[in-house]
């Protein structure tokens, strides 16, 4: 059973309005190129086609058809589901006004089939066709070389041997001229047509990945929607690629092409929807369904309905995509939420590109070569992924401009707490150095200036001696360098500032018989104090030690000194026992006892006196010295020099 | 004059204080004045030409403080023995005297006695100190060991760093006993040794801390670029 194939309407070479996407595009290679078709390349308009008797392709060696058809090309026809192989011999004709000098070709463009190439009956070479094995549908030029001695003046014949199964096939530019013009036209024809869409899927690849990562990190339905349209292209693409493949693949390679367009097309309707804010369930579902209504039944009918479907089911899904591209431009020019500017303008860039293809395949129009939404489709994934990369990287730079301030405020804070700090110190200074002025001066009048002050009123009173004056003067010297070792450093050391009044004492005990015993093992290395509580100490024990040296007539003083305890309850205790001849009661109330008695009071620590006749007095100091607390320091007095004066003046 | 006399120089400003000195040394047989001088140019007039064993100086004078006069004696006559006469005896002008060189200091009312001991225990290697300048002795190692600045005094005694501390385990235990007011006397009971060897010891911790303090003020001039290398 063998069937004619359908004569095309028309036998144009090339369409009259090439409304082809990526025409721009295909100039500008064209120059970089630097060759089009030339006056000296002869395109082929007509065959005559003649089919074979069923013996296999290759003993073929000349035809022997009875019945010659003529045909014009371009050449479309198909061949219905279940139909056996067709071998057919094709004659084409060219004319020579001379035999050329350089190498010819043969370039078959749009061309799916293969076959065994003649010329006046030398072979020129043989491209793979369909066979009982393989299914065959070429989607790349094709370049055949033709030795010119096999041309001959006059008229020339090109033979096609080929063979053809079920399905659609095309015949479309057949051209006999130069190699080296052909060539470049091949290459840019490569390029363009089959190079492309590998270029288009790598494209669909890489926004499939981005936006796939995208929504797997995110959850957002417009990256979920975008991954999902740039996979169906990929499929769409390798289904398209596919050139030769086991004939039981065929149907599931073409289904797996036409499911994938179904679905890209959904997917783009249902995202312009999106986009334009209008996230209908229903209408969603619609669009679902309707989509995969095409491979169903194709699937149904074994692919029998395909060429009825491409005529009916794809005409709608152009229309939903025209639909919802027509409702984001309405929305657009009313200033609602709408697809970003270039995604419409991709969207009806490839609504044409749709029209274009499926005027083809209907012919309604007469265009030859690859579909048109080859060139589209990786164009609306482009413009789709750009207003979503514009706004991540608006998100970006919002952030990094609230980093920006966020950091600028810190700085200020920081400033600000810095020179609120540096006040905090410059006026903590103030307060210290004003409290440790008036700790001196304080000391001054207590100290050194009561004492010189008392010294005046005896001295003018002429009741002192000049050994007595001297007495005088030495006691106020030595009160003065208790204070310098008080003051010391910083924090002053008690046990070194102790161990300086020895070191005063000692020569003066010895010269007076009275042998010093200085104990301080149970001292540690160092006693940090605030000389507000060394000063006291250091007054006390000299105190006590100078009464011993006057008063007590004794052979030995015994100083021990100890700290015991930790932390809190670190206390000092010192010791300082005569063996002298003790003190009478009714001195025990004296003034240089009521001074001990005084500062031990205002440093918080415990003075006692023991004292028997003849056995010796024990003055007994113990003081807390554990980290100091308030109540510890002593309290500030008001400075009364008058009433020192008149203290003095009393005596 | 014999030659195993002490001949000493004086450079005070106030003279009574000059009288004083001038008269306690005048009155010992073992030690000769070989001058006095009353200011800083006086002094350096006399250091230039006279050779001396001692001097006792003061360090606040008229035309400048001594320690100057302090650190370049020390550098140019290494024999020389220099005390620093002081009112109290206070450890910033000793501690400081003793960086610039001084091996001694003494006070201003210090007896006859007390003068006159105190330059022969130079003379014969040792050095005088009290337990406040030992403790402010401590300090200026410890600061300068830690480079902690001159707060080591309330931190607790730290593990003295071998790379830094110039002084010996010997060095820092005398320095601490006497901070705590031990007399030479104790200390050579405790360690067992003599009080001359005590003495001879604060003479070398006073040197080795001038030395330091040298090398680091070298260090800083250099650091400031004040001296090409």
């Amino acid at each position: 059973m063998q069937e004619r194939p359908s004569l095309p309407p028309s036998a144009a070479r090339r369409p009259a309005l090439v409304l082809r996407i990526g025409q721009a595009l295909l100039v500008a290679a064209a120059l970089l190129f630097g060759a089009m078709a030339t006056a000296s390349a002869v395109p082929i308009r007509k065959l005559e086609w003649s089919y074979i008797a069923p013996d296999p392709l290759a003993t073929t060696q000349q035809s022997t058809g009875e019945s010659r058809t003529p045909f014009d090309l371009p050449l479309r026809w198909s061949s219905v589901e279940g139909s056996p192989l067709h071998t057919v011999a094709m004659r084409m004709h060219f004319q020579l006004s001379a035999v050329p000098d350089r190498t010819w070709a043969v370039l078959l463009s749009h061309t799916s089939e293969g076959g065994r190439f003649s010329v006046n009956g030398h072979f020129i070479g043989a491209i793979a066709a369909e066979s009982a094995t393989r299914h065959v549908s070429w989607r790349r030029p094709q370049l055949l070389a033709i030795d010119a001695p096999m041309l001959v003046e006059g008229d020339n014949e090109l033979l096609i041997e080929t063979s053809y199964g079920p399905g659609s096939h095309a015949l479309a530019g057949i051209e006999v001229g130069p190699m080296s013009e052909l060539w470049n036209q091949y290459a840019l024809q490569f390029v363009l047509e089959y190079v492309w869409t590998w270029i288009g899927a790598t494209i669909a690849l890489l926004t499939a990945l981005v936006f796939g990562a995208l929504w797997w990190r995110r959850r957002e339905a417009i990256s979920k929607l975008l991954a999902l349209a740039a996979l169906c292209w990929i499929v769409y693409c390798a289904a398209w690629l596919v050139e030769i493949i086991p004939p039981e693949y065929r149907l599931w390679v073409r289904l797996a092409g036409m499911t994938a367009m179904a679905a890209f097309s959904a997917t783009l309707a249902v995202t312009l929807m999106r986009l334009s804010s209008l996230s209908r369930r229903r209408e969603e579902w619609l669009i679902w369904a309707y989509a995969a209504l095409g491979p169903v039944l194709s699937l149904a009918s074994s692919m029998g309905a395909d060429p009825y479907l491409s005529l009916s089911w794809q005409p709608g899904l152009i229309l939903i995509i025209a639909i919802a591209a027509g409702v984001g431009l309405y929305r657009r020019t009313q200033g609602l939420v709408a697809p970003h500017p270039l995604v419409l303008i991709a969207a009806v860039i490839l609504l044409l590109a749709a029209l274009i293809d499926f005027g083809s395949v209907a012919r309604l129009i007469n265009f030859e070569g690859t579909p048109a939404m080859n060139f589209a489709g990786p164009l609306m994934l482009a413009a789709l992924a750009t207003p979503l990369v514009d706004g991540f990287i608006k998100i970006l730079r919002e952030a990094e401009a609230a980093r920006a301030e966020l950091e600028t405020r810190v700085r200020e804070r920081e400033q600000l707490l810095k020179r609120n700090f540096e006040r905090l110190r410059a006026s903590e200074r103030v307060t210290v150095e004003a409290q440790e002025r008036q700790r001196i001066m304080q000391d001054m009048h207590d100290g050194l200036g009561s004492q010189l002050m008392s010294s005046l009123m005896l001295v003018e009173r002429g009741a002192v001696s000049n050994e007595q004056f001297a007495q005088i003067l030495r006691e106020s010297i030595d009160d003065m360098r208790l204070a310098i070792d008080a003051l010391a450093a910083e924090d002053a050391d008690l046990a070194a500032a102790l161990g300086n009044l020895r070191f005063r004492m000692e020569p003066r005990l010895r010269a007076a018989g009275m042998e010093l015993t200085w104990d301080a093992r149970r001292l540690p290395e160092e006693i940090g104090l605030h000389p507000d509580v060394v000063l006291p100490i250091l007054r006390i024990v000299q105190e006590a030690l100078t009464n011993a040296l006057k008063h007590s007539r004794a052979r030995a003083v015994r100083v021990t000194l100890a700290v015991e305890g930790s932390g809190e309850a670190q206390s000092l205790d010192i010791r300082v026992a005569d063996n002298g001849r003790g003190i009478a009661e009714e001195r025990v109330g004296g003034r240089g006892l009521l001074n001990m008695r005084n500062r031990a009071q205002k440093i918080g620590a415990q003075l006692k006196l023991e004292t028997a006749p003849n056995v010796g007095t024990t003055v007994h100091l113990r003081a807390r010295i554990g980290p100091i607390s308030p109540s510890t320091r002593p309290q500030q007095t008001v400075l009364n020099t008058q009433a020192i004066i008149e203290r003095a003046r009393q005596q | 004059m014999s030659a195993d006399q002490i001949s000493i120089i004086i450079v005070e400003d106030e003279p009574e204080f000059r009288r004083r000195f001038a008269q306690i040394i005048d009155g010992e047989p073992t030690m000769r004045l070989a001058g006095v001088a009353a200011n800083k140019r006086e002094a350096q007039v006399l250091i230039d030409r006279e050779d001396f064993d001692v001097m006792l100086i003061d360090l606040g004078l008229p035309d400048g403080t001594g320690i100057d006069l302090i650190r370049s004696v020390s550098q140019r006559k290494p024999d020389v023995d220099i005390m620093v006469v002081t009112v109290f005896g206070d450890e910033q002008h000793v501690v400081s005297s003793i960086e610039a060189g001084a091996t001694g200091y003494i006070l201003k009312d210090s007896t006859p006695a007390d003068v006159i001991s105190c330059i022969r225990l130079l003379r014969a290697g040792g050095s005088p100190v009290s337990p406040v300048v030992a403790r402010s002795v401590l300090r200026a190692i410890r600061s300068r060991m830690g480079g902690a600045g001159t707060s080591g005094a309330s931190a607790p005694a730290r593990s003295p760093n071998a790379e830094n501390n110039p002084l010996s385990a010997r060095e820092t235990e005398i320095l601490q006993l006497l901070a705590k007011g031990m007399s030479f006397n104790e200390i050579g009971e405790i360690l067992g040794i003599s009080p001359h060897t005590v003495t001879a010891h604060i003479k070398k911790i006073y040197r080795k801390l001038a030395v330091h303090s040298r090398g680091e003020a070298v260090y800083e001039a250099s650091q400031m670029g004040l001296l090409k290398t």
